[in-house]
């Protein structure tokens, strides 16, 4: 009693503190520890080889720039986000505009199109692993009754066709992201303010750009953001489907890392790798918030 | 010549009937004002000249141009929202200039046009700035200045000035009435606000689920309501209706009181009635008694002083009835006055058919 009057009448300020120690010492534990930990590791001599653990320095930074396996995961890892994002986008924004009309039947058309993204992007992948099977996959199948002759595309085999498999995939999977994004942003447009620009004798184009961009630019922005973030760390989807292959061909940078540590078991390597990754993306982000007017 | 004519409308929402068969027609120049209470299909009336809502039924013509199916852009018309709708990511100038741009004028003319506009609403010195760093009265100016920019055939308010304080309400209504003299445009406004379709209009049309009650010129619906809506609608403080029972040219009141009507009436003998009288039409009794005005006694039950006159309040006939005096006539409740009603103005309701007899 007395110690509560007390409380009441000093209150402890830093009681708030000790409040918040648990939840901050368990981001410690499972964010910053590993963050800094890797890092370490990246300037030693790591693998799970050898017992020598010495001091490497920036011997395995070194390693990097002539890691012609690297850069072209970088690269494949770019082709896929530069095809995909924008197809994602525009496909969003398309089916957001249609769906922005009150219609029969438009929660129930939403809720189906939204299932892709809620599925698991390594179960989409096996499935569609299996959609694209060259002797029972239905896709071969349902190409074969338009071509008249059984159609054995290798999906993920066929150097030539394994992009637009794994991009096919991709945008199946996240177009609907984007359009329940976009599809949000849109409804909370301003009505009277298109309705206001169509009896101005703006068309299509001129509303969308000068009203409706600007109003949803801040969402859509974001949605760009995390989309872009996720396609650059892209490995579900093509771990399923190609695993890389053929060869090398589809690798990306979130697969070589993958097969250095847990493959080449290349401890050091692959974080000097997750290392680089870091400081690329941080600059692209840091890059895009400014140049997006986020920061605003 | 008319600028708008209307045949026949019809608007459905579903199975929802919002406009039920409306012809009307607007003459050129004319300032016509949609008004009724809210869900009567005034604004859904509206939208649909503007071509933002789509017609179930029937035809719009605009200069002599049918219209129905074209898109607004099409369609010769410019209008004020009553959330203003400024674009809030273009200044005054560019809101205002939007129109012309669309539609590929010259900027040398753009630029003039915008002037013009703007020193006729005195927004000059704000071209420069955002709509959010405006304020209420100089948004709606904004707004008001993008539609007549465009010099359009046709212009629709929606309610302009239904976001505004009442100060500002006032000076915005003398503003619209002085750019309807100057501009000499056809103007379609819709409000709920009686005042503002009395002092505003031409010719009224008052509305009421989705059909039209009664339309001309303010002075004639308020004399001359065709029904007990329209009676009961416009004026403020609003009509007093009193039930009683004719006898020849005589209404006898509930509790007795006997009020010769003059003028003739087409009701039945001892046909029960409503009895309708506007507070403006009682006043005072002088010291003789005008020839068709009656006068009765009564006792003061409620005052309620509004500066230029008194609303004053007193059982008549089983109902409080308030009559609108001179300041000075009376000042506090519970004294006996002796009052006169001018019969020639008061009307007589068929309670069946709501009817004015």
């Amino acid at each position: 009693m007395a110690a509560a009057t007390a409380l009441r009448a000093n209150p402890d300020r830093n009681f708030r503190y000790w409040l918040l120690t648990p939840a901050i010492f368990l981001l410690l534990l499972v964010g910053l520890f590993p963050l800094f930990y890797s890092l370490i590791v990246s300037f030693m001599r790591i693998d799970m080889m050898d017992t020598d653990t010495s001091f490497a320095g920036l011997y395995n930074y070194a390693n990097l720039f002539s890691d012609k396996r690297l850069w072209a995961a970088l690269g494949h890892t770019l082709l896929i986000t530069v095809i995909a994002l924008p197809i994602e986008l525009l496909l969003g924004l398309a089916m957001a505009y249609l769906f922005l009309e009150k219609m029969p039947g438009r929660q129930i058309f939403i809720s189906l199109l939204v299932l892709p993204t809620i599925i698991s992007p390594i179960v989409a992948g096996a499935t569609w692993r299996l959609l694209f099977d060259n002797r029972f996959g239905p896709i071969n199948q349902v190409l074969g009754w338009f071509a008249g002759y059984p159609v054995t595309a290798l999906w993920t085999l066929n150097p030539k066709l394994v992009y637009p498999a794994i991009i096919f995939c991709e945008i199946w999977q996240w177009t609907p992201f984007m359009f329940l994004i976009l599809l949000a942003a849109l409804s909370n447009v301003d009505k009277s303010q298109t309705e206001a620009a169509s009896i101005d004798g703006a068309g299509f184009f001129r509303t969308f750009r000068r009203i409706v961009l600007p109003a949803i630019w801040p969402v859509m922005a974001i949605a760009i953001l995390i989309r872009g973030l996720d396609l650059v760390r892209i490995f579900d989807i093509i771990w399923a489907l190609t695993a890389g292959g053929p060869g090398t061909m589809t690798e990306t940078i979130s697969v070589y890392t993958y097969s250095q540590g847990f493959k080449q078991f290349e401890t050091s390597y692959t974080a000097a790798i997750a290392f680089l990754v870091i400081v690329i993306l941080t600059v692209v982000v840091v890059w895009a918030i400014r140049r997006m007017g986020l920061a605003k | 010549m008319s600028d708008l004519k209307i045949t026949g409308l019809h608007k459905y929402y579903g199975s929802f009937h919002a406009v039920k068969g409306i012809d009307l027609e607007v003459p050129s120049g004319e300032f016509t004002v949609l008004v009724g209470p809210s869900g009567c299909g005034k604004s859904t009336l509206l939208r649909t000249i503007a071509g933002l809502e789509e017609t179930s039924e029937g035809t719009v013509e605009i200069g002599n141009k049918d219209v129905t199916w074209a898109r607004p852009r099409d369609r010769d018309i410019a209008m004020v929202f009553q959330n203003y709708a400024l674009y809030p990511y273009m200044n005054v100038f560019e809101n205002i200039a939007f129109g012309l741009r669309a539609r590929k004028f010259a900027d040398a003319e753009i630029n003039k046009r915008v002037h013009n506009a703007a020193d006729m609403l005195g927004i000059g010195p704000l071209l420069k700035r955002l709509p959010r760093e405006l304020s209420g009265g100089q948004r709606q100016r904004v707004a008001i200045g993008r539609a007549i920019v465009r010099d359009a055939r046709l212009f629709l308010f929606d309610e302009p000035l239904s976001n505004l304080d009442a100060q500002l309400r006032d000076d915005m209504r003398v503003e619209i009435k002085r750019l309807h003299q100057e501009l000499g445009r056809t103007m379609i406004y819709v409000t709920h606000d009686q005042i503002e379709a009395m002092t505003l209009a031409d010719r009224i049309v008052l509305l009421r689920d989705g059909r039209i009650e009664q339309l001309g010129s303010p002075l004639d619906l308020f004399e001359r309501p065709a029904n007990l809506f329209v009676a009961s609608f416009l004026g403020s403080p609003k009509m007093n209706f009193v039930p009683a029972t004719l006898d020849g040219n005589t209404a006898i009141l509930s509790d007795g009181t006997k009020l010769t009507l003059a003028g003739k009436r087409n009701g039945k003998a001892k046909q029960a009635v409503i009895l309708g009288i506007r507070p403006q039409h009682i006043a005072l009794s002088g010291k003789r008694v005008a020839i068709g005005h009656a006068q009765v006694k009564v006792t003061v039950e409620l005052v309620q002083p509004t500066g230029s006159r008194v609303q004053v309040a007193f059982p008549l006939g089983g109902k409080s009835v308030v009559a609108e005096l001179e300041s000075r006539d009376v000042s506090k409740p519970g004294g006996k006055i002796s009052i006169d009603i001018d019969m020639a103005r008061a009307i007589v309701i068929d309670p069946q058919t709501e009817k004015v007899i």
